[in-house]
């Protein structure tokens, strides 16, 4: 049993993704009253139009950029389970530094939301770091729990202190409109974010496997104790990677914000945190592969959304699509000798 | 209060009780929560199925040690990793029990017990706190008492052992998990059936907070009663507090979060970078 973050092999991200397609197919299934209705909707309706196919390539931006701070922590042998709070969280600030500053010119704003944002969940994921450096603390517990703790936090200012009483919406105020980035297929989502998610991507796959940063942070990840006997310092690589996924977590809230929902929504992060280990493991945690997983993420999950909408039953399909996803992606289905 | 915190301390000790056996075998049990997820929503349906609630708990261990299964299958027959296993068996939960509600009883909400809720009293205590507290003897001499509990603990701590006397640490490794998910699953059980209600995001952290009840119980079974209590102490007092101060319940939620963190750290700082996992 593999404790340290693998990346298993191509066939098991195929497998994985393959049998949760399966299983979408029996839940569809034995869940709508027309099977193919729903499938149709499942297949067809995320690239149907401009409108749906726009907010599927808009979700896959976001879900890669948030993937891309999984692969590095990963990489560094480290666990973020918190970066559905690091997202969260940091897309509230960043919303909060924006409306406390509204007369910027649109992209010094920007800058700064984004800047709030990440710095915001770069803090959060390096506690983490930094009790397991201190005293050996799982960070795989604390960075779950430290954002657990804080997104009802978040929610409560979200519709307490923090709410627009104008709107009729968990929301907080909108972002002054000069803070919106630029819409690249009206009339959907797809907005500039996008594109600067795949500039991210290559960004992270040049440091990883071209720099000497890079090259030590996945010996770090593959044994800690020899990387240490190396002359690797090990609190760069502990805080220092949780600190950058954490930041990759933030700007993703960040991005969402200024980008999609121009303001802080109650349940924003609606799970993008956890899609992105799922999406980060199918990409074989390789800063290119995730954009591939991304696509493809954000097409069953555009799907899934289609399909509930075109079906009487209303489901989790998500949920469920991203739990079989992961229960097989670190598997190995080649027989290896005697098994101890 | 204190018998508030008696009820509280039940679902959190039965569920670490099983976090002590998959630890021991060496496994780090991040998909308690989805466990005990399941086992409060198969108690409730198994119950209005049968009206009986001892059907019910049983209901609640059957659906655990099932999802346990699909847990220790992935990760010791396919050999996936544990962490991103454990991660899937808490979204499985989180997603098939709201399918199986809406499949069963037309609605992903809210499901009524349609017998009336509450268990019986024995000795002047409530049932359930008894069977808790027996439960933790029973594994703790199960573990330190017996050949099978010895070979588990071998499994997490010295597994060349078991392989040099032929005997496969796989193997009791799979019996702990699917353990494991009996006892969260009946934990999970005993919550709804409490309540006579099953609500989503019924677990409300317990999972998580079991699991650290683990460390701090010294990974003992009764060390876990201590560790149970002193976190159902808290919640009980949260609880109270939400009465008489000017705390919003939003903020609440994420309080036993906040205490099991701290616990954590705690636990750690004192240990002083005695190695908890790897």
């Amino acid at each position: 049993m593999a404790r340290r973050p693998t990346t298993g092999s191509l066939w098991s991200s195929l497998l994985a993704v393959g049998a949760a397609l399966a299983v979408t197919v029996v839940l569809l299934g034995v869940g709508s009253a027309s099977w193919g209705d729903a499938l149709e909707a499942f297949f067809v309706q995320p690239i149907a139009n401009r409108y749906y196919f726009g907010n599927m390539v808009s979700l896959m931006g976001y879900l890669l950029l948030a993937s891309l701070g999984i692969v590095i922590a990963f990489r560094g042998g480290l666990y973020n389970l918190g970066g559905e709070g690091q997202l969260f969280v940091g897309a509230l600030v960043g919303t909060l530094a924006g409306l406390a500053v509204p007369g910027l010119p649109g992209p010094l704003g920007v800058v700064l939301v984004l800047l709030a944002a990440s710095l915001t969940g770069a803090l959060l994921a390096s506690v983490s770091g930094i009790l397991r450096r201190a005293w050996g603390t799982p960070e795989l517990i604390t960075s779950y729990l430290l954002s657990a703790a804080l997104i009802p936090a978040a929610e409560y200012l979200i519709t307490g202190p923090a709410n627009d009483p104008a709107r009729n919406l968990l929301a907080t105020r909108t972002l002054p409109e000069a803070y919106w980035l630029p819409r690249l297929l009206v009339p959907s989502e797809l907005n500039l974010a996008f594109p600067l998610a795949l500039v991210v991507a290559v960004m992270v796959y040049l440091a990883m496997f071209l720099s000497v940063r890079g090259y030590e942070l996945r010996l770090f990840g593959l044994n800690e104790e020899f990387a240490v006997y190396a002359g690797i310092d090990p609190t760069t690589y502990s805080v220092g990677a949780l600190g950058l996924s954490g930041a990759l977590h933030g700007l993703t809230g960040g991005l969402m914000v200024v980008g999609t929902y121009h303001a802080a929504i109650s349940g924003f992060s609606g799970g993008i945190g956890w899609n992105a280990i799922a999406v980060a493991l199918v990409g074989r945690l390789h800063p290119l592969g995730a954009i591939l997983s991304a696509l493809v993420f954000a097409y069953l999950d555009a799907g899934a959304k289609a399909s509930m909408l075109h079906t009487e039953f209303t489901f989790e399909l998500g949920t469920i699509i991203q739990a079989v996803i992961l229960l097989l992606v670190t598997a190995s289905f080649v027989v290896r000798g005697r098994r101890r | 209060m204190i018998a508030n915190a008696l009820e509280l301390m039940v679902p959190i000790l039965i569920a670490a009780l099983g976090g002590v056996l998959t630890e021991r075998a060496g496994v780090l049990n991040i998909g308690l929560e989805g466990l005990i997820l399941v086992g409060a929503f198969a108690a409730v349906a198994g119950a209005n199925a049968t009206g009986s609630l001892a059907a019910g708990l049983l209901a609640g261990a059957i659906a655990g040690a099932a999802l346990a299964t699909v847990y220790s299958v992935a990760c010791i027959e396919m050999r996936a990793n544990i962490f991103v296993a454990g991660l899937a068996t808490n979204l499985l939960a989180a997603g098939l029990v709201p399918y199986a509600s809406a499949l069963t009883f037309g609605t992903k909400g809210v499901v009524r017990l349609v017998a009336e809720p509450g268990f019986p009293r024995v000795l002047g205590l409530p049932l359930m706190i008894v069977v808790a507290v027996a439960l933790a003897i029973v594994t703790s001499v199960a573990l330190f008492r017996t050949p099978f509990g010895m070979r588990l603990r071998a499994t997490g701590g010295n597994p060349q052992a078991l392989l040099a006397r032929a005997l496969s640490p796989d193997r009791y490794r799979r019996i702990a998990m699917v353990l494991s998910g009996a006892l969260a699953g009946f934990a999970g059980a005993e919550v709804s059936l409490r309540l006579g209600v099953y609500l989503p995001n019924i677990s409300a952290g317990r999972g998580w907070i079991a699991l650290v009840a683990v460390f701090l119980g010294m990974r003992h079974p009764l060390g876990a009663v201590g560790a149970a209590l002193v976190f159902a102490l808290f919640e009980s007092f949260a609880g109270a507090a939400q009465g008489f101060t000017e705390i919003p319940g939003t903020l609440l939620l994420g309080l036993p979060y906040l205490i099991t963190l701290a616990a954590m750290v705690g636990y750690s700082a004192i240990g002083r970078r005695s190695r908890i996992e790897r």
